[in-house]
């Protein structure tokens, strides 16, 4: 499903060059749950951009459903990004203009594979799996931090995506209102057979991973 | 859900922010109205001028020198027969006719002053002058057909007395009558005929003010040149008349005569129209100018509040050209609510402004610049996004994962 190989990515600030990551070499199936742990500053968020298509690696690949991502022009990327992938973020970054039906359905609003007829009812479809059946027109300012998380993981899923990335998903939650999370994006992968990579530097939440690997100044240890 | 619906709900949440920056295209769209209304009436206003002071062709006697002190055909000893005025006019009518067909049968500027119907036809004024005595004084008498010369010249008024309308009475110039302290009332002897003065001519700053006034028949009868005119003024009665082909049929078609066009109106006319229209298109630019300033300013300086939002769009796959379209449907908007508003202050601009800066010409509304103050508006507020738009949707990636 997901494979990494020799993945690098450097920066160079004035004379100095910094690597960030550092042949980065990993295999992710579907339905697997990868944790991959470090300290601040360890290349965790920057190997998740480069898996992502967000962050062009110095060198390496990215395969996703065999597909070399990097290898491919940036409009391909974000459309490949808008119906393969799911992000989940540290915050749950929702556009506070739109209602909880709305920040579901925003992907379908990009990339090329709309499919506006049922975008509400699916939308719906997934509030209502994340226990937000109540709360469908709530704005994020109405909603609380575990709420909005729902929403964010709701809006990840809408695409049904093939591979999950989620960056610190539950840093600003209360511990009961994160194990809720994590069971519902374990469970939510599970049922949608995606491959799920979680960056993290909690321990305990890695605990139900298949895998779990440790990133050390980029690299894997 | 669509990328406008995005665009507007964006809209709707700045509220006070949309109102700034679509002001600041209003201001501008308001100048360039009222700039347009305003050099509109004064186009109409100088319509009206042209018309005024201008006669469309004089016809000379042919072997008059026109460059000379003789232009007036004062003394030339040279006339037109009074009695070849009607082929004159049947030539002069049939050329223009001819000229509009050739233009394709259009009336161009149907409505505004002076450009009424091409089949209107021309107001004819001969003239016969003759310079004599009178108290004492060399003075230039002109016989006119005064109802005629009423219509041509419906500026003229008098200071005092009454304008011209008995064969037995004169009316001076202005000029005259201060030198000569000629009154209403007055007899004067011209050429051994007695003359009363009806009237004064206010001035008009033209050799009428040197001149006196009578009936064509009389001073014909006075000087002993019966059916003889020194010249034919012809008002066209149109702007952009085709003068030029009746200058050519006259001068080709009838003999005797020589007629000439009065070209330095025209090219002063068209002069005049060309600078009023160059500045008001310098106003055009110019506000257009500053309405993508102000917009550009207002754009860049909430972009940075707006780089989270376009990483979360660009990681939830919208593309770069998708990004720049959410920017210009913003700023469509705010061109749209800029230029209705522009529209109604531009109008009220012009119309409490204008009729001060044209000595009270009236303001016209026309609605049709409704569309132009939209269309204007908008524009300025999508070039002026265009750059921050791009801006935006060059966010690289991995900054924009970073701010997530």
């Amino acid at each position: 499903m997901v494979e990494l190989r020799e993945l690098c990515r450097t920066y160079q600030i004035g004379d100095q060059v910094i690597e960030a990551v550092r042949d980065v070499s990993l295999a992710v199936e579907g339905g697997e749950f990868v944790s991959i742990i470090g300290h601040s500053g360890s290349g965790k968020s920057t190997l998740l951009s480069m898996i992502g298509g967000l962050a062009r690696p110095t060198s390496g690949t990215v395969l996703i459903e065999g597909e070399d991502i990097w290898s491919r022009d940036d409009a391909f990327r974000s459309d490949f990004r808008n119906a393969r992938i799911g992000f989940i973020f540290q915050f749950a970054s929702l556009i506070p203009t739109l209602n909880a039906i709305e920040n579901v359905a925003l992907p379908r609003t990009f990339g090329s594979r709309r499919r506006r007829a049922a975008d509400e009812e699916e939308a719906i479809m997934l509030l209502e799996k994340v226990g937000l059946g109540e709360r469908l027109f709530s704005y994020p300012n109405e909603l609380s931090g575990g709420q909005q998380r729902r929403v964010a993981i709701a809006r990840a899923l809408i695409n049904r995506p093939a591979l999950l990335l989620a960056d610190e998903p539950t840093g600003d939650l209360d511990e009961e209102t994160e194990a809720e999370v994590m069971e519902l994006l374990l469970s939510s992968c599970r049922e949608f057979k995606a491959a799920f990579l979680m960056v993290t530097h909690n321990r305990a939440i890695s605990e139900g991973a298949s895998k779990v690997v440790r990133l050390k100044g980029g690299e894997l240890q | 859900m669509k990328i406008y619906q995005i665009a507007m709900r964006e809209i709707a949440r700045r509220k006070v922010r949309t109102l700034y920056t679509a002001s600041s295209v209003a201001l501008s769209v308001a100048l360039l109205i009222a700039a347009l209304m305003v050099g509109m009436a004064g186009q109409k206003d100088l319509l009206l001028t042209i018309a005024r002071y201008g006669h469309s062709l004089t016809i000379f006697p042919a072997t008059t020198n026109e460059t000379s002190l003789q232009s007036f055909g004062i003394g030339s000893g040279h006339y037109i027969p009074e009695d070849a005025i009607p082929e004159i006019q049947e030539v002069y009518e049939k050329a223009i006719r001819l000229g509009w067909e050739k233009k394709g049968g259009l009336v161009i500027n149907d409505g505004m002053p002076g450009g009424v119907s091409t089949l209107d036809p021309a107001i004819f004024t001969p003239r016969l002058y003759e310079e004599t005595t009178v108290t004492g004084r060399k003075v230039v008498v002109a016989g006119i057909r005064a109802e005629d010369e009423y219509k041509a010249r419906f500026w003229w008024e008098v200071d005092a007395g009454t304008l011209l309308s008995n064969p037995e009475e004169a009316m001076v110039g202005k000029v005259f009558a201060n030198v000569t302290g000629a009154k209403p009332g007055d007899i004067l002897t011209i050429n051994a005929m007695a003359f009363k003065v009806s009237g004064v001519l206010r001035e008009t700053d033209s050799p009428d003010d040197y001149i006196i006034f009578a009936d064509l028949k009389k001073v014909q009868a006075t000087f002993g040149k019966p059916n003889r005119v020194s010249l034919i003024n012809v008002r066209a009665m149109c702007n952009y008349c085709p003068v030029g082909e009746a200058e050519l049929a006259l001068n080709t078609k009838v003999v005797g005569v020589r007629a000439t066009s009065q070209r330095e109106i025209a090219e002063a006319q068209h002069r005049i129209f060309k600078n009023v229209t160059n500045v008001i298109l310098g106003l055009v630019m110019l506000s257009m100018i500053i309405a993508c300033m102000a917009v550009f300013n207002m754009v860049m300086g909430s972009i940075h509040n707006r780089m989270r939002e376009a990483g979360l769009l660009k990681v939830v796959g919208a593309s770069r050209g998708q990004l720049i379209r959410l920017f210009i449907y913003e700023s469509l908007i705010i061109g749209l609510v800029g230029g209705v508003i522009g529209y109604a202050l531009g109008h009220a601009l012009a119309v409490s402004v204008g009729p001060m800066l044209l000595n009270g010409a009236a303001i016209e509304t026309r609605w049709y610049y409704l569309p132009i103050a939209i269309g204007a508006a908008m524009t300025a507020s999508v070039l002026a996004s265009l750059y921050p738009a791009y801006y935006v949707s060059r966010i690289r990636a991995a900054e924009a994962f970073r701010a997530l």
